[in-house]
């Protein structure tokens, strides 16, 4: 015991000679991990248990739980996406079939292909409920609001991927949601073009699906990290959100357990979902062949029964430019409403949001309804 | 340079004026009787501008609406005119000199078959066509061409199944006898009751045809269904005699007659004078071949009860709990592939017990059961073990919960003891 302890510290003192140690683990501080910087002069046991030890008031509460749970969910998606990415073969004419044989012939493939589709729904799931904190709790005042700009274009990021992600098994409903999508999409100035010029083309074939799998592994999760990173800088700099609670004081140490039994909760509540609620394949895509169920994602429900609702005399650009208004209202959200806090008599803005949400919903149901009809 | 290029249409106005100018200057009777053409003509189309245009073209000044129907058919590219019919001038500019030559006018219905027969019974002019030339000797053997020889011209003569003026090929959607179209022109009098009642026919033909297989078939865009002259022939045609219905409809079920053929019921509906296939399947409005018939349409000449009748039953129970079976396989598959498991091979195998169980249905017309059954037995064993195999491989996706149970397990484990080493940090570090 004492031996293995000692070559264990000798092998960190023989390549701590050769390398900083703690300046590779100080960069992980960049992302947030990590809320305190490390000593780079010193050895890495020491500037952790330094850091380690540090006094974190308030960190870890429960509200403040999305914000990690969301990374630990990009990483767990990255993680398991780079497992897939080993097998998949990109081209309409190998994708379903590589996609069927991961989740068929590969070891565990199957667990893999299911879970990264369901952190992939959770990712969506807790960005969602983030965004809505943000809102109702009056989060993004003064000083905040990159950190709310930040939570918006993240949901829009990943919903871009979610739908990617779904083409990518080039089975019939992934195929036919991402036609039924684009035409939500294409109908946009500016947004719209800019997207078919970004996959080249408005069709959907095998050169489109190489687009939108360049897109779902590299582009994406590029612009993800960057903004990740931009909101961990942002956070550090103007501080987590307050909560009513009274300040709890933790070790940094402390924390990091918390983290890991939040990634051992998340791991056991996926392999849950898995085996429980596996996702089935849908048959292959076939352009000739609309399948009944063919409908747009249920994010772009709403906006598509908003396109379908107004009369047919709105010609189809200003459709469109009512939508981008409405997410330039979102993302600016800040700038238009300046102050915090959730008291509804400072902040009558927040009755327009619940409705606002509402409306949401009503127009989902309905764009639910208008499809189911077809 | 300055080139001469004659104005064919001026050359023409010139030239055709001066009989024009010839016959007013010399006025004769006949020519007040009869309108001139030259004054009832608009000038744009005076006789002289489209006169040598080709044969006939004169005909159409005043039949122009003829003409017009005309120049839609074939016949006008072939070198077919008003005159190969009608006989006349067709150069001639007044109605009178037009109406002299040889005119036959508009051709009686009796007459008709044989002035079209001039042409298509004349094997070299078919030949470059193709065409057979042998309509005409078919349709003095048909009922209409054996009617119309006893006088009775109510029946159909070539003008009526192929239009007078505007006569298209079989294959232009367009014409009347077009496979899909031929429905509607035999209906055309066949479908007409009052026409028919004189006839003694009292049921009509066309309307059954609709409601039946054929009909919704070809109706529903396949050409390859039978229109009313694939079992009655066109030119020929004919209601098949009592015992030539199986080898009419043995034209395309082949296997159905020979199985038929070998079976009692030849023989029994020959002495009975059934029409041996309609006799069970109807004629005109055949019902889809299905289980269901061996209820009723066998009572119809065996007894409740009867040897015959516990056959039937024997069919259909193999039959049905074969294709339950496959039906059952069909749906774990289904199941199977979505999931996704290896399913190509079962989906092999279960072509073939569809094949067999496809079989059965012309087997049964031998009316012997030892002949069915090798047919449902095989159908019934391939999907029972294809069921069997993918259920094995379902059943074995239970060891999915055990490992579940087990990662709960050992994550549960995971976290007994990083919630021990954080509570040791919790109390190591003092704030």
């Amino acid at each position: 015991m004492e031996e293995s302890k000692e070559s264990k510290t000798s092998f960190l003192s023989w390549i701590e000679a050769r390398v900083s140690l703690t300046e590779i683990v100080s960069f992980l501080s960049l992302f947030g991990l990590l809320p305190t910087e490390l000593d780079s002069r010193k050895p890495l046991r020491e500037a952790l248990r330094e850091a380690m030890r540090q006094p974190l008031p308030s960190y870890a509460r429960w509200p403040h739980v999305l914000g990690i749970l969301s990374f630990i969910l990009f990483l767990f998606l990255g993680v398991t996406g780079t497992m897939l990415a080993f097998y998949y073969q990109p081209t309409a004419t190998e994708a379903y079939r590589s996609a069927t044989s991961i989740a068929r012939d590969v070891t565990f493939g199957g667990i893999v292909h299911q879970a990264h589709r369901w952190a992939s729904i959770l990712f969506l799931l807790v960005l969602v409920m983030r965004i809505l904190r943000f809102f109702f709790g009056g989060l993004y005042g003064k000083g905040r609001e990159l950190v709310w700009m930040v939570a918006v274009l993240t949901f829009v990021m990943a919903t871009i991927s979610d739908l990617s992600g779904r083409l990518l098994p080039w089975d019939a409903r992934g195929y036919w949601t991402m036609i039924r999508a684009r035409e939500v999409t294409d109908g946009l100035p500016v947004i719209g073009p800019l997207s078919t010029f970004l996959v080249g083309g408005t069709g959907l074939d095998s050169l489109i699906l190489t687009r939108f799998y360049v897109l779902h592994i590299l582009v994406i999760p590029v612009t993800l990290l960057v903004l990740f990173y931009v909101h961990f800088s942002s956070v550090r700099r103007v501080g987590l959100s307050p909560v009513d609670a009274a300040p709890v004081k933790r070790s940094l140490q402390v924390a990091l357990y918390d983290v890991i039994l939040l990634v051992v909760f998340l791991i056991g509540g996926l392999m849950t979902l898995t085996v429980l609620w596996p996702h089935p394949f849908d048959v292959v895509a076939d352009p000739l062949s609309t399948p009944p169920n063919a409908r747009p994602p249920l994010y772009l429900l709403a906006p598509h029964a908003l396109q379908q609702m107004l009369p047919p005399f709105v010609p189809a650009f200003l459709r469109g430019l009512l939508l981008e208004g409405l997410f330039a209202a979102v993302l600016l959200l800040p700038f238009l409403d300046r102050k915090g806090g959730a008291d509804l008599r400072r902040r009558p803005i927040l009755i327009a949001g619940a409705l606002a949400c509402a409306c949401w919903a009503a127009l989902t149901w309905w764009g639910w309804l208008i499809e189911v009809k077809r | 340079m300055i080139r001469f290029r004659p104005v064919p249409g001026l050359v023409a106005l010139l030239l055709g004026a001066l009989p024009i100018v010839a016959s007013a200057q010399a006025p004769d009777s006949s020519a007040q009787s009869a309108p001139r053409v030259s004054a009832s003509t608009p000038r744009s189309l005076a006789p002289s501008a489209v006169a040598g245009a080709r044969p006939g073209a004169m005909c159409g000044v005043c039949h122009s609406d003829i003409r017009v129907e005309f120049d839609r058919g074939m016949h006008r590219s072939e070198g077919i005119g008003c005159v190969s019919c009608h006989g006349g001038d067709p150069n001639a500019i007044t109605v009178e000199t037009a109406h002299r030559a040889g005119f036959r006018g508009a051709p009686k219905r009796r007459d008709i078959p044989a002035l079209c027969a001039s042409c298509h019974s004349d094997v070299a002019r078919m030949r470059p066509y193709n065409l057979p030339s042998d309509q005409y000797a078919l349709y003095q053997t048909s009922q209409h061409g054996l009617r119309l020889a006893k006088g009775d011209d109510r029946v159909a003569v070539c003008t009526d199944c192929h239009g007078v003026h505007d006569i298209r090929p079989p294959s232009d959607p367009k014409s009347r006898v077009f496979t899909r179209n031929i429905p509607e022109t035999c209906g055309k009098c066949h479908g007409d009751s009052k026409l028919m009642s004189a006839y003694g026919k009292k049921d009509n033909p066309v309307t059954d045809y609709a409601a039946g297989v054929h009909g919704k078939a070809l109706a529903g865009g396949n050409d390859s269904a039978p229109a009313c002259t694939r079992c009655h022939g066109s030119h020929g045609a004919s209601p098949p005699g009592t015992g030539d219905v199986a080898k009419v409809c043995g034209q395309c079920h082949t296997r159905v007659r020979a199985y038929f053929l070998a079976g009692p019921h030849k023989q029994g509906m020959d002495d009975a004078g059934q029409p041996e296939c309609a006799a069970c399947h109807g004629n005109h409005r055949t019902e889809p071949a299905t289980l269901a018939m061996l209820d009723k349409v066998c009572l119809d000449c065996h007894e409740a009860g009867s040897k015959e009748l516990k056959l039937a039953g024997t069919f259909k129970t193999m039959y049905t709990e074969a294709s339950d079976d496959v039906a059952r396989a069909d749906r774990l598959v289904e199941k199977a592939a979505r999931i996704p498991l290896y399913v190509d091979d079962y989906k092999a195998r279960l072509t073939d017990a569809r094949t067999a169980l496809m079989e059965c249905m012309p087997v049964m017309h031998a009316m012997d059961a030892a002949q069915v059954e090798p047919l449902t037995r095989r159908a019934r064993s391939i999907a029972d073990e294809v069921s069997d195999e993918i259920q094995k491989k379902l059943d074995e996706r239970v060891w999915r919960y055990v490992g579940l149970v087990l990662c709960w397990f050992y994550l549960l484990l995971t976290a007994g003891v990083v919630l021990r080493a954080r509570k040791r940090a919790a109390a190591r570090v003092d704030l």
